[in-house]
């Protein structure tokens, strides 16, 4: 893995819930990786990929379908995805950043817009958020631009992921 | 701040194209369209009526919420790197008569939609939508009632236009306002912001009916506003100016076996809720201009001979004109993708191909893909 490995970062705190992030992704890729969680009470946040150190979706895949990328992004390889019915994947992620789909193996994750980064672009989602919510970032300089706000908005966001373990509304 | 990126699907720009084309309104559809074509090659030339790009991004959606750097940048380098041309204060003429919308008043030019025709290869219409609804009782036109967009436009306006706008005096009165969407939710925040003394929102339903949902709710209770909820305004109180708003209210009872509640019985009565100002931001309605020499129905419905294509064949609509008010997302999506239509209309057109290429297919599988504009809101 090289030293600095970049992921995205959503401070769900300077986020207005607008969507664009998931239609520039549905504009990229067809199939959006990036989704708008709307809850009960009319929050709206995308639900995305950390590419995590120890991800679980690649843990629990028994083939293998979700690996690494060279400069660190959690691919998932759809030649080998049997998009099996029980979609441990799409369970075991703990932000809820696998996505059911209608085409091919029924299931899509980022990919922090590989083809994108080959030719020296960055995940789409970043460049267009008109917020400057979304940042493409070395996994360990997230904690330099978290904010009190920013902390409290995601555990608001992931208290609705996780009812029960997270705070509740 | 970093820019927003309008030109996210190049890195460096290609080699000029001779293709030309106008893009009429700088909202986030008008300005992703930019960027599409801009990366493509093509002289882009963005019009607008107000004296800076960025639409209701810039002047609706309050500042805190959306920092305006951001979108000022991102217009920036599109102008100076990929040499897309900005006409501000420039109103392309004309669905209504001038200074009817809010914004007319900054226009220094006026141009007939036929100059820009002749000019430009294509163009796309991306001017929003506009035009206040109302509500149609009676007291609506008496002086201290006004639209959603008529409070929130000057605040934004002030600090571009100088002298002549000013953003509403609210200090120390009273504001009533109606309605539960983002637009009410953003007069409410800036009405308290300005010093309002108390401010009433108003919606005819409840609040986990509200299209701002009851978070948002919770928040502006929270910061200060008076929430009532299952109330119709009948009609607006005062002589030559307005006092307040005269509303039937109800109670609702528990949720019967349907999950419908209904109103407890003898609960209904008239009161007036007392307001030295009362905004009614019960949504906007698209103002495109010559909707319908255009054929604009037919697009919405998807009845088009090409993708986001009005019935005047070099002509595109996109973002909220075509859809009527959406959110930021949608409308950048649509601009995109009338942009790539435009530009694959171009390319046959060019090589006389637009006769065998399959256009019903194309539509009905986008229509299904992307069912208007109106979700969520
Ligand atoms: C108060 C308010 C709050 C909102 N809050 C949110 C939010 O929190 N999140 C969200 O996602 N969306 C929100 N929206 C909706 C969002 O702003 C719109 O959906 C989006 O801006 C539509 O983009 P557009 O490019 O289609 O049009 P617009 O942004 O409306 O831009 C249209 C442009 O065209 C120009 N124009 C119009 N007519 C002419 C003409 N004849 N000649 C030249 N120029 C012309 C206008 O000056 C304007 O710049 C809000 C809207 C309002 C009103
Ligand atoms: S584009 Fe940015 S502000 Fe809009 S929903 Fe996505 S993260 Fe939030
Ligand atoms: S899909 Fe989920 S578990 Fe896998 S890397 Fe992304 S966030 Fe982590």
């Amino acid at each position: 893995m090289p030293h600095k490995q970049k992921v995205l970062y959503i401070d769900y705190s300077t986020c207005i819930g607008c969507e664009t992030c998931e239609y520039v992704c549905r504009f990229v890729h067809d199939t959006p990786r990036i989704h708008m969680m709307r809850t009960a009470s009319g929050v709206m946040a995308p639900l995305y990929c950390r590419h995590c150190e120890n991800p679980n979706c690649a843990k629990v895949c028994k083939r293998g379908a979700i690996v690494r990328d060279k400069s660190g992004a959690m691919i998932l390889q759809p030649q080998l995805c049997r998009g099996c019915e029980t979609r441990q994947c799409l369970l075991a992620c703990p932000y809820a950043a696998m996505f059911e789909t209608d085409t091919g193996v029924m299931l899509s994750k980022c990919d922090l817009c590989a083809g994108r980064r080959q030719i020296g672009l960055s995940p789409a989602c970043a460049e267009m958020c008109p917020c400057g919510a979304i940042h493409f970032i070395a996994r360990e300089d997230i904690a330099k631009i978290e904010t009190d706000k920013s902390r409290e908005a995601f555990e608001r966001v992931m208290g609705h992921l996780r009812p029960g373990k997270g705070k509740e509304e | 701040m970093n820019a927003m990126n309008f030109n996210f699907l190049c890195g460096d720009p290609p080699p000029a194209s001779a293709r030309s084309v106008g893009i009429i309104g700088a909202g986030p559809s008008g300005l992703a369209a930019a960027g599409y074509l801009s990366c493509l090659g093509y002289l882009v030339e963005v019009y607008d009526k107000l004296p800076k790009a960025g639409g209701l991004m810039l002047f609706g959606i309050p500042g805190h919420r959306i920092p305006k750097e951001r979108v000022e940048a991102g217009v920036r380098r599109m102008a100076r790197k990929y040499g897309v041309v900005f006409h501000p204060r420039t109103k392309i003429c004309c669905s209504a008569p001038l200074h009817d919308e809010e914004g007319d008043h900054f226009c220094s030019d006026v141009r007939g939609l036929g100059d820009l025709v002749k000019k430009h290869d294509a163009i796309i219409i991306c001017t929003g939508s506009w035009r206040s609804r109302r509500l149609g009782i009676p007291g609506e036109n008496l002086p201290g009632v006004m639209a959603g967009l008529e409070f929130l436009f000057p605040i934004r306006a002030a600090g571009y236009a100088g002298p002549g706008i000013k953003a509403p005096d609210v200090a120390g009165k009273t504001v009533a306002v109606i309605g539960a969407g983002h637009s009410a939710v953003d007069v409410v925040h800036s009405a308290l912001f300005l010093g309002a003394a108390k401010v009433h929102l108003l919606y005819r339903r409840t609040r986990h009916e509200a299209p701002c949902g009851s978070y948002e709710i919770d928040r502006l209770e929270a910061a200060g506003a008076a929430w009532h909820e299952s109330v119709t305004p009948l009609r607006f109180t005062g002589e030559d100016r307005v006092t307040g708003v005269e509303i039937r209210e109800k109670t609702l009872g528990e949720p019967g076996p349907d999950g419908k509640r209904c109103a407890l019985p003898d609960s209904e009565h008239v009161t007036v809720i007392e307001a030295d100002l009362v905004v009614t931001a019960i949504g906007e309605t698209a103002t495109p201009p010559f909707a319908k020499e255009l054929g604009l129905e037919n697009v919405r419905k998807g009845e088009v001979r090409w993708l986001h294509m009005t019935d005047i064949e070099n002509l595109f609509v996109a973002g909220d004109a075509l859809t009527g008010p959406s959110k930021i997302g949608k409308a950048v999506y649509s601009g995109l993708r009338a942009a790539r239509s435009l530009a694959n209309w171009l390319d046959l057109k060019d090589q006389d191909r637009l006769a065998d290429y399959p256009y019903d297919d194309l539509v009905a599988r986008e229509a299904d893909r992307f069912p208007g504009g109106r979700l969520h809101r």
